[in-house]
């Protein structure tokens, strides 16, 4: 099938995700009520997931694309576990500020990610190179130092503010209302249009630096603006809603299945994609054990384990 | 004839690792240059300061007269181009598509594929003979088509200058002759100009005008390649007895490496 086929298809699937989730579980007689559900809860809900998917999944792109690697993503590099712990800081000192109208955590969240970025992409230049057992492991030391640290913060917090870190640790979406859309809406918008403008040395870079600067992509400098719109997504997105891992790994991987390697063709699937992807999780996740939810995070780190290994399996059997 | 490249006492450090030292040479228009050397000898350095991946506060690299730092990479890239050693990289890219992309300085963020554009593909591909496997996938391609799509790439960038980084040492006998065939070509009919880093003598000799051998970061040579294959020169570069015999077709003189090293047994 020609790309733009196959991204046509994923459009209306989309579409049809968007427009039937919030209707899917409403068992109320109450039209009133069921009103308010669906234009208070449901659609502000269903958008964030939306933005929020879509979101990850692009960010997951653009770290596959540059370290040469599908296993490397924001999660697997320890970066949203940085975001996270900057977050859980901001909860447990109780700060609240807000930076031209936006929330104070979305920003110590970015900061996390930043450094956990610098540090897991300075580890990887001394090593001589994106060795990607070096990064992978780079990524999982850090991730535990993170989290170790938010363990640690955790801790110290009173009871309330310890409930607060562990359950947003979860990855959740059941509190977002329209303000979170707009918390949300610029970091993503922002990260969006930087990589869907950078498409073409996105896929240059997939060949190599080296090759990648001959052809004349100023790659340091690409590099460093991705690594800064991807940490203000990931950043604004954890701090929101809580680490929801995997996406960014799953959904550009079987994009890529879908509609190939171009990032012309890929940024567009993987950004409908994932945004459907988390809609589809978090419908899960709220229906499963209806009334009851259970935190969506754990729907997709369920599905994105299996998905991890089997890349690890069939990335190991290629080399050898 | 014009100057193309103009190298100017060029020094490169690396952590502090002195990797040129005051390097100078010039590439007249239409030369075919072979850089020759013992591994570590500076000459991957050397290709790489000329595309700009390195950058020295030491001396300067002028191209058509212009201070190479003072390009942008998107310029440079309009000026050289290059050819990687045996590539590793796996490329989830159809050939026709990996070339296209060899026309990225001549572009700008959303601009269509031109005339020009396509000129240039076809150009390359025709001359490469690459025409008949451009949808194939790369990864599906032989070493010999995989160099050959890589010179077709480099191609389709349509610079005045073409750098080579031993693009033949992984490949077979006859592999090896197709692609020094196909430089020759570029550089006699096509008038590119030519830098190779090679470790293959003879092939230098025969094929280049001109030699730079390299040794410990620093020039210890540059000539005609006629008058590369000497006893000294070649015992000074390497380390190494060579003895001469000559192409039993050609008559070329061929340097091979002595079996009895410091002169034991001559």
């Amino acid at each position: 099938m020609k790309p733009v086929n196959t991204l046509i298809l994923i459009a209306i699937a989309t579409l049809l995700i968007l427009f039937i989730s919030p209707y899917l579980g409403l068992n109320v007689d109450d039209t009133a009520i069921q009103h308010h559900i669906l234009t208070q809860l449901r659609v502000p809900r269903v958008l964030f997931a939306f933005i929020a998917g879509a979101g990850l999944a692009l960010c997951g792109m653009v770290f596959q694309a540059m370290f040469h690697n599908p296993l490397a993503t924001p999660f697997t590099l320890g970066v949203a576990s940085g975001a996270s712990l900057g977050a859980a800081i901001y909860v447990y000192l109780g700060f609240s500020f807000t930076i031209i109208g936006l929330d104070g955590g979305v920003f110590a969240a970015f900061m996390g990610a930043l450094i956990a970025i610098s540090f897991v992409y300075s580890i990887s230049r001394y090593q001589n190179g994106f060795s990607p057992e070096t990064l992978l492991l780079t990524g999982v030391a850090i991730s535990f130092f993170f989290s170790s640290l938010i363990l640690f913060t955790q801790y110290l917090s009173n009871l309330t503010d310890s409930f607060q870190i562990l359950r947003w640790l979860m990855g959740s979406l059941t509190t977002v209302g329209y303000q979170d859309i707009i918390q949300l809406l610029p970091f993503v918008s922002i990260c969006v249009a930087v990589i869907l403008w950078l498409t073409r040395e996105l896929n240059l870079l997939m060949t190599g630096d080296d090759i990648a600067l001959s052809r004349g992509v100023s790659v340091q400098k690409i590099r460093y603006s991705l690594f800064f719109v991807t940490s203000l997504c990931v950043g604004a997105i954890v701090a929101l809603c809580g680490p929801i891992g995997f996406i960014g790994m799953m959904v550009p991987h079987i994009c890529r299945l879908l509609i190939g390697s171009d990032h012309r063709w890929l940024a567009p699937a993987s950004l409908l994609f994932g945004g459907a992807f988390l809609i589809i999780c978090d419908t899960i996740s709220r229906l499963i054990i209806a009334p009851a939810e259970i935190p969506v995070g754990v729907i997709t780190t369920l599905l994105g384990g299996p998905f991890f290994l089997w890349l690890l399996i069939k990335s190991r059997s290629k080399v050898a | 004839m014009t100057i193309l490249l103009e190298v100017n006492k060029l020094s490169v450090s690396v952590a502090n690792k002195q990797l040129l030292t005051s390097i100078s040479f010039q590439l007249e228009q239409g030369d075919y240059l072979c850089i020759l050397g013992p591994n570590g000898a500076g000459k991957s350095t050397l290709l790489k300061s000329l595309m700009g991946i390195i950058h020295s506060k030491e001396g300067s690299i002028n191209l058509q007269q212009e201070a190479l730092s003072a390009l942008s990479q998107k310029e440079l890239a309009r000026l050289v181009s290059y050819v990687p050693q045996a590539h590793s990289q796996q490329l989830n890219f159809s050939v026709i598509d990996f070339i296209k992309m060899a026309r990225y300085a001549y572009h700008s963020a959303f601009s269509d594929w031109s005339q020009d554009d396509q000129q240039a593909l076809e150009y390359a591909a025709t001359i490469t003979n690459t025409e008949d496997f451009l949808h194939r996938q790369m990864e599906t391609l032989s070493g010999g088509e995989a160099q050959r799509v890589m010179i077709a790439a480099a191609l389709c960038q349509q610079t005045p200058l073409l750098l080579l980084d031993e693009p033949t040492s992984f490949l077979d006998p006859h592999h090896q002759v197709e692609v020094h065939q196909l430089i020759q070509n570029l550089n006699q009919q096509h008038n590119i100009s030519i830098i190779e880093v090679t470790h293959d003598l003879n092939h230098a000799a025969q094929h280049s005008q001109h030699v730079l051998a390299l040794k410990q970061g620093k020039k210890l040579w540059h000539g005609p390649s006629s008058e590369l294959l000497e006893t000294s020169r070649l015992q000074a570069l390497y380390q190494q007895q060579f003895v001469f015999t000559t192409h039993p077709q050609t008559g070329a003189a061929i340097a091979l490496p002595s079996e009895f090293n410091n002169g034991e047994h001559q």
